[in-house]
């Protein structure tokens, strides 16, 4: 599965009908919501579409339609706009145990991407783990969408997780308020509430994505466990048994409740999203049900 | 008590069992090294501290559930019987039914029974009295032991296989077929049971001889009442007279197997025709011979019966089938027949004729002997050519006088037993042979007697032999070597005239009898169905085995034996049965009802107990909890955001 394409088709044509959703009225933006990004008449031409149900039949491009028998709509670039910034967490957590998390991150990521150059956004994606890496911007039209997907299959997993570090920079490096799609296992040993609290706190709308894999939330051991940290390389010798593994459980609850209540606290969103689940149902489930996209 | 398998090996199974499971719980309960996302959760207070001392086993009511499950199930596999005597355990049991020739002897005390009917009907009283679930196994024996069903819980089948069986020919081999079942019952690797037998209990001398103890644990032994006296053809067997010409010496064998003294009339028909009849009066378990002379030249049938009849008539009736006796006509042309005459006289297979050389006709329906004589046109056929004076069909190269260094040759059926280098041959041809000529003796000058065999092609085949000089003439003839080179020449030139034949009636089984085997071993067993039979010579003696009554030629160069093998094979004593010997029938049925089973309780109990272990310390079974749980905190989940969206 070396050579599989990152998402299949027939699922990115279901993401078409999505818009990635958000609340505030950001500085560059035109109209303050989601709505204002149709493309106007007069604009540069930028790609045709399938029309759908509910077009401006004024965007319709009628030579075509007699050539083909088909309605294509123009579409056009509509300038300047505020980006929509995706941090994805490539850290040695996000790999740890099956590697599920990461594989997930990247298509989660993938397909949020998708949903956005579809309705021409322009994203930038920003993995980081210990510093924030060399991110990957892309706007303009599903077809800017491949090199995009090349980017995030050549991602590498490592390091140890430093919001606080991360956040500084990014804060220095994109003073620009926007959304801001954090998506993470938020497993930093010195915590990640203050950090988040950063980008909130500098006018950014936060999209907190939380991913965890079964093992994260309800470790299946029995017995004793040589337990080794995936990112910092720590041991611990453990004994574990029914009782431990509940009380495991319910530490982790609680921290997922954190991350959700700092979401909450500054008018963001929050979705957890256990990598047992499907991409597609992640998605059009967990996302849509926290009005991440709509 | 368990019924299907014993204690040891209970003991066995569950031990290897448990230690299996132990091997397996502490291989499961090891530590094992994880690499997970972070430790944080693991640390917090409230969690189980690290440990460090490694405990063998940290789940001990595990270990003792999984251990007490399988113990359950194990004795439930053993079938766990509660309650009933040792006796009502479930066992294998071999039947053997005695089949020998002796069971066609009529029942003492029932005019149209016999012994095969009193062994019927106690073989089926035992069956009746084997618990149901025992096995059966039933095993007809004489002098094979045969199984006649396998290993059955079904004892309709074993009953039907009873009321099926019939005696044979021969006498029943005890102790082997006691050996046989105990093989069988060892082999099955259950409880063993009984071994059965049921018959009468009479066995060959040889057998009684051997005094082999039979060493097994369970014997039970269901006697059949016999009838104790009995007198029977033992054997009849029939040889051409040696001094009379067309004549059969038949020799009878008449055994008296009771305990009193027996006077008997043998009489003998040849084809129904009474040819003798004679009194003998037998001793108690012995024998007595008497010989018939019969004048025949035809085939015929020949009858032996023995008056007056008993209990057992199988053994009081024989038949044999005397073959046409054959003859050799010789016509001998001579001008000195008294030279011939004793020679050819000697043997009353031979029928000689002498004629002048003035009455020769070429006619030949056996052997002409032309001694000194050329006649035109030469006979067809076989020819014995003497000193032929010219035109010899195997030439004459020349003649010479007192020729030395006589030589037989060694391989050659002509020359058989001839020995003599030192003979005085006054004069003789010396004889001009091809490749294909046998040359029967050499002089220092070349061959002086010769043999051809000439083909015609259509399927005839002719014989010639030609001597260069007469073994009879002068002093010749009162050496040995003379009549014994006839007698060759005569063979040679119709085997089957001289081949001796024997024919012999006698009881089916091992035969074993005297016989001269041929020098090249050419010797062949055969049936009258046509079917080859093994056999081995040894110690001049000839050993083969037929199971049942049939017709058996032993065929070699010289001689045929026909053995009519129609008389059953009898017994020769009284079957002593070991100390200790089970007799009549048991009463298991009622014993094995008293128990109860214990198996589908352990069963369950065994099953129960496994499944809460499962239940409780499985790991699959908390995975499936996981997912469970995951998909009622999303059901969970939606109806929340349903909620708030409300």
């Amino acid at each position: 599965m070396a050579n599989a394409p990152l998402l299949d088709r027939k699922f990115l044509e279901r993401l078409e009908r999505l818009t990635i959703h958000w609340q505030k009225s950001f500085p560059g933006l035109v109209g303050g919501h989601n709505r204002s990004r149709l493309p106007g008449g007069g604009q540069e031409f930028l790609d045709h579409r399938h029309y759908l149900q509910g077009d401006d039949l004024r965007a319709v491009n009628w030579r075509a339609y007699m050539r083909l028998d088909k309605m294509f709509l123009k579409l056009f670039q509509v300038e300047p706009r505020v980006p929509v910034r995706m941090l994805i967490d490539v850290s040695a957590s996000m790999a740890a145990g099956d590697g599920g998390k990461f594989d997930f991150v990247r298509k989660l990521a993938g397909a949020l991407c998708y949903v956005g150059l579809v309705r021409l956004d322009t994203i930038e994606v920003l993995p980081f783990a210990t510093k924030l890496q060399e991110g990957k911007t892309c706007g303009g039209g599903r077809h800017r969408f491949t090199p995009l997907a090349h980017f995030l299959e050549d991602l590498k997993s490592g390091g140890t997780t430093n919001f606080l570090k991360v956040v500084r920079e990014f804060l220095n490096d994109y003073p620009q308020r926007g959304l801001v799609i954090v998506v993470s296992d938020f497993l930093d040993e010195n915590g990640c509430d203050k950090a988040l609290q950063f980008l909130a706190d500098y006018g950014n709308e936060l999209m907190l994505i939380q991913l965890w894999s079964d093992e994260d939330r309800t470790p299946p051991w029995n017995g004793e466990c040589d337990l080794v940290e995936a990112e910092s390389g720590a041991r611990l010798h453990i004994h574990v048994d029914a009782e431990a593994r509940a009380r495991y459980t319910e530490e982790f609850d609680k921290f997922a409740a954190g991350i959700r209540a700092v979401a909450m606290r500054n008018s963001g969103r929050y979705a957890g999203i256990p990598t047992s689940t499907p991409l597609e149902d992640a998605i059009f489930g967990k996302l849509l049900q926290s009005r991440s996209v709509a | 008590m368990f019924l299907n398998l014993n204690l040891g090996e209970f003991l066995a199974i569950f031990g290897g069992i448990g230690v299996v499971t132990i091997a397996l719980y502490l291989l499961d309960r090891t530590r094992r090294r994880q690499v997970v996302s972070t430790l944080r959760f693991w640390v917090t207070p409230g969690l189980p501290s690290p440990v460090t001392r490694r405990r063998k086993i940290q789940q001990p009511i595990s270990l003792l559930l999984q251990l007490l499950g399988m113990l359950l199930l194990l004795l439930a596999v053993a079938e766990l019987h509660w309650g009933g005597s040792a006796s009502g355990a479930r066992r294998d049991h071999v039947l053997i039914i005695d089949t020998s020739a002796w069971m066609r002897a009529g029942a003492p005390g029932r005019p149209n029974g016999t012994l095969m009917d009193l062994a019927r009907a106690n073989a089926i009283s035992w069956l009746r009295a084997v618990p149901e679930s025992d096995r059966v196994l039933l095993l007809r024996a004489d002098a094979l032991a045969t199984p006649a069903t396998s290993w059955e819980s079904n004892h309709v089948k074993v009953a039907r296989a009873i009321l099926e069986t019939k005696p044979g020919a021969t006498a029943i081999n005890l102790t082997q077929s006691i050996e046989f079942a105990r093989q069988l019952q060892k082999q099955t690797g259950s409880v063993g049971g009984e071994i059965v037998y049921d018959g009468p209990g009479r066995i060959s001398a040889a057998e009684g001889d051997a005094g082999s103890t039979v060493n097994v644990p369970i014997l039970r032994y269901l006697q059949v009442a016999d009838p104790s006296e009995n007198v029977g053809l033992r054997n009849v067997g029939a040889r051409r007279s040696s001094a009379a010409r067309d004549s059969w010496d038949v020799l009878v064998r008449v055994r008296n197997y009771g305990k009193i003294a027996r006077t008997v009339n043998v009489t003998l028909n040849l084809g129904h025709a009474p040819v003798g009849l004679h009194s003998l009066t037998i001793p108690p378990s012995d024998d007595q011979e008497t010989t018939f002379p019969v004048h025949t030249k035809a085939a015929g049938l020949l009858e032996v019966r023995i008056y007056p009849q008993d209990a057992f008539a199988a053994d009081n009736y024989a038949s044999l089938e005397l073959p046409a006796q054959r003859s050799l006509h010789v016509v001998v042309y001579s001008d000195s027949p008294e030279e011939w005459k004793p020679a050819l006289e000697a043997d009353p297979r031979v029928v000689p004729e002498f004629r002048r050389k003035a009455e020769y006709t070429p006619a030949n329906d056996g052997l002409v002997i032309l001694d000194r004589f050329r006649p035109e046109p030469a006979p067809a056929g076989n020819v014995l050519w003497v000193d032929p004076p010219e035109k010899s069909p195997i030439s004459i190269r020349e003649r010479v006088g007192e020729p030395t260094g006589l030589r037989w040759a060694p391989d050659q059926a002509l020359s058989a037993g001839l020995r003599e280098h030192d003979l005085q041959i006054p004069s003789t041809a010396i004889l001009e042979t091809g490749t294909n000529d046998i040359k029967v003796a050499e002089v220092d000058r070349g061959p002086v007697i010769a043999a051809r065999v000439i083909d015609d092609g259509k399927g005839k085949i002719a014989r010639i032999i030609v001597m260069g000089f007469n073994p009879f003439a002068g002093s010749l003839r009162y050496e040995l070597a003379a009549p014994l080179l006839l007698a060759n020449e005569l063979r040679w030139f119709a085997p089957e005239v001289f081949r001796d034949v024997d024919v012999a009636a006698q009881s089916a089984g091992t035969v074993s009898d005297s016989f001269n085997a041929p020098a090249n071993g050419d010797v062949q067993v055969v049936t009258d169905a046509g079917t080859n039979l093994p056999f081995n010579l040894h110690d001049g003696k000839i050993q083969f085995f037929t199971g049942e009554a049939a017709r058996v030629n032993v065929i070699s160069a010289n001689a045929e034996r026909v053995y009519s093998l129609t008389l059953p094979e009898m017994w020769d004593r009284k079957w002593t049965p070991p100390a200790g010997v089970r007799r009549g029938i048991p009463a298991w049925n009622d014993s094995i009802r008293r128990g109860t089973d214990l198996w589908p309780w352990l069963a369950l109990l065994g099953a129960a107990l496994l499944l809460l272990e499962y239940l409780l310390y499985g790991r699959e079974m908390s995975a499936l909890l996981r997912v469970v749980r995951a998909h009622m905190e999303r059901a969970g989940d939606a109806a929340g955001a349903g909620g708030r969206a409300a």
